[in-house]
């Protein structure tokens, strides 16, 4: 059964495994649901096996075991229907097209109308005001993360998959988007999942964090996030805030201990 | 300050410009000093008798070259077109790449000396040698470049394309054909001057038409000034046609990639993999051959069949004479071709690594360098001749030039290629020329060293037979060309199979010596 295009999808993954062609374990049997509209943050040291669990949800990685639905049916049936955006950690633009082309890219893949405003008013959310013309290759590195960002979004996706997207973004554009984008996928009640390594960003952008060991991922803790929003800068200093980080923290100290690595004593 | 951002000063750009035309001039200078020195030797033509024959000629030479150019445009198009139409079933089919690979380059290896006769007596007497000739003589260089770049592009590329649910139209529309644009124009543009050089060789063999026929007459003819201003025309015809390309990819590439990847040697499998495909390509190109031969009825004394060949060389009574003949060439072709191709990389290395060390000549020396990679060497193969003479000097001298110029300038740009942020390591710690050759420079260049060094494989091959068949009278070439002249159609197609499939060997075995010091210097390119 196709989804339906109208609900956000919700993710339910059931004993879901992946085991390279080459023997390598990359995630261990995982079951977990995560609900329609909200934000899921993925934790978990370099390597563990994050980016591969949100290609599968993509549809881009065929899991090895277990199976995988999003709004009810297999991920292919979502990308089929262009139902979902994801941003890579390599920004991934064609260096022949503008920032504005890179987004609009977006729009003719999916088989959208085009939507000028809708480039216009994501290029200022990301601010790239004055950089609508401009090729990636004049860009730095957190300007083409950004671009990146407003593409994913300029869909209106039901499920929005972002790989470290604010990695290579300088701390004050980072805070400034960690406050904005919600306000984005929120009204609309986005599926959103996001992969990153930073503590903050996590507790800050997410209703529910799944932290993972290191390779092969196992799900070491399941932290829901119920701070309310919309939540501001300030609020990283806030006791309950702090408090949320520290069990992140500690869980993948608990992940990194229990894999038994050679720096898991230091 | 990187080498990039000093490359990019505006008043740097000028005075190279400067110092090159500086260079051109001085070449014009000692050429016209020679010239005028060895008037009564019947070697060298001034540049001012070049210019007076070519005024006193200009009507006869602007029909030859009409005449040539149209030959040239024809197999360009042709040619490219079955390049562009080999790299898209590659692609749609990968599966294919392989068999697709091998059979190009096996046709790739083909003799164009010896094609050309076999190629007249097929077609007849009109424009389809010269045109098929050049065809043959451009769709290899295309096809590799663009079977690279289809590739080219990162996996996130596709995976945002797949992402959004769309396929492969969707993935060759945005992404692999403008990724691919800069690859077909690299390829585009060597395959210009290769064009002219397939239609002068087709004029050789036998037209009535052309530049090539008019050398032709001025060589036996020993008209001086008249060899030199054809093999001026047609270099600066090619060099033309090599610049005007140019431009245009770099009009139409908006945004080309940092670095043009080394094309791979044929599609690379090893072990028992690698023998079944050599089988396959074997099996597909006989079939190919007999299955032309049928397809068009020709007549067996000329289109021999490949058990023709196969009696000739094995079965026939006369078959030990005929293979010792083919020994006895192939050793004189060998005892020429291997010299001048070793000492053309050599010299190609050696030159641009002086460079390296002498910044101050490369700007002299490289935009005179880049105009002569565009000339098809062996259009001048008759001044060869009436330089250095008949006898071995000329043969390997003219096959180390062919060899030459194109690893030169592969060289002396793969070693520019070093990484930005690497040279600015070395910069932080102060390193010197030679240190930062050694370490960094050399190992950037080998990608592209070995590129020129394979593919210099059948354009050595071609420089020898040519030079043979014109001027030496022995080897390979000499035996293609007596065989042509005395109808001896058995021992002409015995030729060209040998001549092939050796180049293929030999192109092959460079390939292989290529992926194995690519696997340790530069795994990303050796990778597929």
């Amino acid at each position: 059964m196709a989804p339906d295009p109208h609900i956000p999808a919700e993710v339910v993954c059931e004993d879901l495994a992946k085991t390279f062609a080459d023997g390598t374990e990359v995630l261990r049997p995982l079951s977990v649901t995560l609900p329609s509209g909200g934000t899921t943050a993925l934790v978990g040291p370099s390597g563990c096996g994050k980016s591969t669990l949100l290609r599968m949800i993509a549809g881009l990685e065929p899991p090895s075991a277990g199976s995988l639905r999003i709004g009810g049916a297999p991920p292919r049936a979502l990308l089929k229907q262009a139902g979902l955006s994801m941003a890579f950690q390599d920004p991934s633009l064609l260096p022949w097209r503008s920032v504005r082309g890179n987004i609009e890219l977006a729009l003719k893949l999916a088989r959208r109308p085009a939507a000028p405003q809708a480039v216009d008013d994501l290029i200022r959310l990301v601010g790239l005001d004055g950089f609508a013309g401009a090729r990636p290759a004049t860009l730095s590195g957190g300007m083409r993360q950004r671009a990146a960002i407003a593409r994913a979004m300029v869909t209106e996706p039901r499920l929005l998959l972002l790989d470290e997207p604010f990695g290579a973004v300088d701390e004050l554009t980072r805070r400034q988007l960690a406050e904005d984008l919600p306000r984005t996928w929120e009204p609309r009640q986005t599926t959103t999942l996001l992969v990153t390594h930073s503590i903050t960003e996590a507790v800050m952008l997410s209703d529910r964090i799944l932290v993972f060991s290191p390779r092969p991922a196992t799900l070491v803790a399941d932290i829901a996030v119920d701070l309310p929003r919309p939540r501001r800068a300030a609020l990283t200093t806030d006791p309950a805030f702090l408090g949320l980080a520290e069990q992140v923290a500690a869980a993948l100290a608990e992940g990194v201990a229990g894999a038994n690595r050679p720096w898991a004593a230091q | 300050m990187t080498a990039a951002a000093t490359a990019h000063r505006p008043g740097r750009h000028t005075a190279r410009r400067w110092q090159a035309a500086a260079g051109l001039l001085l070449l014009l200078l000692g050429w016209e000093y020679a010239g005028r020195a060895l008037s009564g030797a019947f070697i060298l033509a001034a540049p001012s008798e070049v210019l007076a024959w070519t005024w006193q000629n200009a009507g006869l030479m602007g029909r030859a070259m009409g005449e040539t150019l149209g030959n040239a445009v024809l197999g360009f198009v042709y040619g490219n077109a079955a390049a562009v139409l080999l790299a898209s079933v590659a692609l749609l089919w990968p599966r294919t790449e392989a068999l697709i690979g091998g059979l190009a380059l096996l046709v790739f290896c083909l003799p164009l000396v010896a094609t050309g006769p076999i190629l007249r007596v097929l077609m007849g007497p009109g424009d389809g040698p010269q045109i098929a000739l050049a065809a043959l003589a451009v769709y290899y260089t295309t096809l590799v470049p663009l079977l690279v770049g289809l590739r080219a592009a990162p996996s996130s590329w596709f995976d945002l394309v797949r992402s959004y649910g769309r396929g492969r139209g969707a993935e060759l529309v945005h992404v692999r054909a403008m990724a691919a644009l800069p690859y077909l124009f690299a390829g585009l543009q060597i395959a210009a001057p290769a064009a002219i050089l397939g239609a002068m060789v087709g004029e050789f063999t036998g037209a009535e038409r052309g530049l090539g026929v008019l050398t032709i007459r001025a060589m036996r003819a020993l008209d001086v000034p008249a060899t030199w201003a054809l093999a001026s025309v047609s270099a600066a015809v090619a060099i033309l046609a090599y610049a005007g390309v140019g431009w245009l990819g770099r009009r139409l590439s908006t945004a080309p990639p940092p670095v043009l990847l080394a094309p791979p040697a044929v599609a690379g499998r090893r072990g028992g993999g690698a023998l079944v495909q050599g089988l396959g390509v074997a099996v597909l190109a006989l079939l190919l051959w007999w299955g032309a031969m049928e397809a068009f009825g020709l007549n067996r004394f000329f289109a021999k069949r490949p058990g023709d060949v196969w009696a000739a060389l094995v079965t026939a009574p006369d078959a030990a004479v005929t293979r010792a003949t083919l020994a006895v060439a192939l050793r004189e072709t060998a005892a020429y071709v291997l010299p001048g191709y070793l000492a053309g990389l050599a010299m190609g290395l050696g030159l641009a690594v002086a460079l390296v060390l002498l910044p101050a000549l490369a700007a002299v020396a490289m935009p005179v360098a880049v105009a002569l990679r565009s000339v098809p060497i062996v259009t001048t193969a008759p001044l060869f001749v009436m330089l250095l003479g008949r006898g071995a000097v000329g043969t390997v001298v003219l096959v180390a030039v062919m060899v030459f110029f194109p690893t030169f300038v592969a060289c002396a740009q793969g070693l520019s290629r070093a990484p930005g942020q690497a040279n600015d390591l070395f910069d932080s710690y102060a390193a010197g020329r030679l240190s930062r050759l050694i370490h960094l420079r050399l190992p950037a260049m080998l990608p592209a060293f070995f590129a020129a060094a394979r593919m210099s494989v059948p354009a050595a091959v071609l420089a020898v037979t040519v030079v043979e068949w014109l001027a030496t009278g022995r080897g390979m070439g000499s035996l293609m060309a007596m065989s042509a002249s005395l109808s001896d159609y058995d021992m002409l197609w015995s030729t060209v199979v040998v001549v092939s499939v050796l180049s293929a060997a030999c192109y092959l075995a460079v390939g292989g010596v290529e992926r194995r010091v690519l696997a340790v210097y530069a795994p990303e390119q050796g990778a597929r």
